[in-house]
C-alpha cells in the first residue's frame, strides 16, 4: 500500500458490476465530470480518462463470470494530484496468461515508450487482436501500471501523477 | 468537381462515423464521435477499401481529419497501425497525413507512435 491511503479523495469512486461495451462512453463521461474540476490541465485529465478507458475496455473483453470491480481514487498530493485506477475481473487461465506474460515484459522495460512502439511494430503484421492496451497505458498516460493474481481474480492498478491540482 | 470518382462512401453510425471528400488527389477521411469497441470493425474495414481506393486512384495523399474524433481505442489505434505497415510495404506508396485538434491532447501522444512507425509517410498536423 502507498500513502495515497493517507490522505482524503478529491474523488473516490467503487463500482461493482456486470461489464458489458455499452457502460464504457457512459463511465468514461461520469469520471470526465467527477475529476475535471480538480484537473487543472486538458492534458492531464486526458491522459487519466485513456487509461481509464483502456482498463475498462479490458475488464469489458476478457473478464469471465458475472462480476467485476472498477476503482479510481484521486487525491492531493505534495507533487501534484496522484491518481489511482484499479481493477478487478475473474480471467479465463489462457488470459491470465497471457495478461501475466505482457504485465511481465511491460515492467521489466526500461523505457515505456520504446517498450510500446517495439510491440506496435510486432503487432503490424497481425490483423487478429490489439495487444496494445494495456502498454499504452504507461506510454500515453504516464502511469505504473502493474499486477497481482488471487486464485482467477486478475487485479490491474495503474497510478501516476494525473498534473497540477486547480488552485482555489 | 474532381474529375476523379471514389467509390469511399461514409461508414459508421450513431457515435461514430468517417466521411470520405476526394479533392484532386488528395482523399480526406473526417473522422467524428467516439473510436470505441463499437467502432473497431468499422474502421478496420474501412481502412482496407481506403488502400484499395488509393491504389486505384492513384492517390498522392490520405488525410486523417481527427479534429471531431473525442477519442481513439487501441483496437481502432490497431486498425491504423495494420494500415500504415501495408502502405509501408506496398510497391506504391502515398503519403498519410493525420489533421489533429489541439484541445484533444490525447490525439498528439497517439499518433506519435503511429509518425515512429514510419516517419517518411506519417506527418501530423495541427488544425484550428
Amino acid at each position: 500500500m502507498t500513502d495515497l491511503d493517507d490522505a482524503p479523495a478529491l474523488v473516490s469512486l467503487t463500482l461493482s458490476f456486470r461489464p458489458q461495451a455499452t457502460q464504457i462512453g457512459p463511465l468514461r463521461t461520469l469520471l470526465s465530470d467527477l475529476c475535471k474540476p480538480h484537473v487543472a490541465d486538458a492534458d492531464g485529465l486526458s491522459r487519466l480518462l485513456l487509461a481509464a478507458h483502456e482498463l475498462l475496455e479490458n475488464i469489458v473483453k476478457y473478464s469471465v463470470g458475472e462480476v467485476a470491480e472498477f476503482h479510481l481514487r484521486l487525491e492531493a498530493k505534495a507533487s501534484g494530484l496522484q491518481v489511482r485506477l484499479r481493477t478487478k475481473n475473474r480471467a479465463a487461465p489462457e488470459r491470465m496468461a497471457d495478461a501475466r506474460w505482457r504485465l511481465d515484459a511491460l515492467a521489466a522495460a526500461t523505457d515505456p515508450v520504446a517498450h510500446y512502439d517495439e510491440l506496435i511494430r510486432e503487432s503490424a503484421g497481425r490483423r487478429d487482436i490489439s495487444g496494445l492496451g494495456l502498454a499504452r497505458i504507461p506510454a500515453e498516460s504516464e502511469m505504473d501500471l502493474y499486477y497481482v493474481t488471487e486464485q482467477d481474480w486478475l487485479i490491474l492498478t495503474a497510478e501516476g501523477n494525473a498534473s497540477e491540482r486547480v488552485s482555489g | 468537381m474532381s474529375a476523379l470518382q471514389s467509390t469511399l462512401t461514409s461508414a459508421g453510425g450513431e457515435g461514430f462515423q468517417v466521411t470520405p471528400k476526394l479533392v484532386d488527389f488528395n482523399l480526406r477521411l473526417v473522422f467524428t464521435g467516439n473510436g470505441d469497441m463499437h467502432a473497431t470493425p468499422v474502421v478496420n474495414e474501412y481502412l482496407k477499401l481506403v488502400h484499395e481506393e488509393a491504389l486505384r486512384i492513384g492517390l498522392s495523399q490520405v488525410s486523417c481529419d481527427f479534429k471531431q474524433l473525442t477519442f481513439m481505442n487501441s483496437s481502432c489505434f490497431k486498425s491504423f497501425v495494420v494500415w500504415i505497415d501495408t502502405v509501408k510495404n506496398s510497391e506504391i506508396r502515398y503519403q498519410i497525413a493525420f489533421l489533429t485538434n489541439p484541445n484533444l491532447p490525447w490525439q498528439r501522444r497517439s499518433l506519435e507512435a503511429l509518425r515512429r512507425l514510419a516517419a517518411n509517410l506519417v506527418t501530423i498536423e495541427t488544425i484550428a
